[in-house]
């Protein structure tokens, strides 16, 4: 089925309401809904995070993203698709990223969680900068050539 | 004139967050090599990143017009 169904995308600067996530995407034909957070992890290796500052070209960020939630709602048959990115500073154990699916079975709500998450990894214009319990800040680029997604 | 804009590793790298060019129109080949000549320290991360036309991603071969407005995309880490 074509997209639009339920649930949409935003960027916001403070911390995501995830109840107002999933209620967008709250639809009575599906029997299945996953909340996917993702949170500022205090280790990487032997390396301490205080926490993390992320940034993004907004607007084409949330093109990005709309793209990929009308995409994720063809490719798993979704009855509902939300996704929110948080910018600016994030602390240790807070979300920085939600994404919601709604489906009628479980199967394809945790495979699109996962799709949408790998794509938004792979190729929204979103950055984030580790801060150390030293005070050291480091832009995280991964060492990769990026093709904007263009392999896809 | 061409506006560039930069982000994260590359406006620090850069030292700005926003450039300037003089610009009659090419290709974003051609806009890659200008920038690295004018900033030759973001040479190594502007050959990993992706350039951005418009808000939509372009390829080397695509045309930059001459009054566009371009982001440099260097390699993303959302999530």
């Amino acid at each position: 089925m074509d997209a639009p169904r339920k649930g949409g995308v935003s960027l916001v600067h403070g911390a995501i309401d995830q109840a107002a996530l999933l209620a967008s995407v709250a639809d009575p034909d599906a029997g299945a809904t996953v909340l996917f957070l993702g949170t500022t992890r205090r280790h990487t290796g032997d390396a301490v995070t205080e926490r993390l500052e992320y940034e993004s070209h907004e607007p084409m960020a949330v093109r990005e993203l709309a793209r990929l939630r009308d995409a994720a709602v063809g490719r798993f048959s979704l009855a509902g698709c939300g996704i929110v990115h948080r910018l600016g500073m994030v602390g240790v154990g807070e979300a920085s990223v939600a994404v919601a699916t709604a489906a009628a079975h479980r199967r394809e709500a945790f495979a699109a969680a996962e799709w949408v998450m790998e794509e938004i990894k792979r190729s929204v214009p979103i950055w984030k900068c580790d801060e150390s319990a030293a005070g050291e800040r480091r832009w995280v680029h991964p060492e990769t050539v990026f093709d904007g997604g263009a392999s896809s | 004139m061409v506006v560039v804009n930069l982000f994260a590793g590359m406006a620090e790298s850069a030292g700005t967050r926003r450039l300037d060019l003089e610009w009659a129109g090419g290709s974003v080949a051609e806009l890659r090599r200008r920038i690295r000549d004018r900033i030759p320290a973001v040479a190594e991360l502007l050959a990993r990143s992706a350039v951005a036309v418009g808000n939509s991603y372009a390829a080397d071969a695509d045309h930059v017009p001459g009054d566009a407005d371009v982001a440099i995309i260097p390699p993303v880490s959302g999530g």
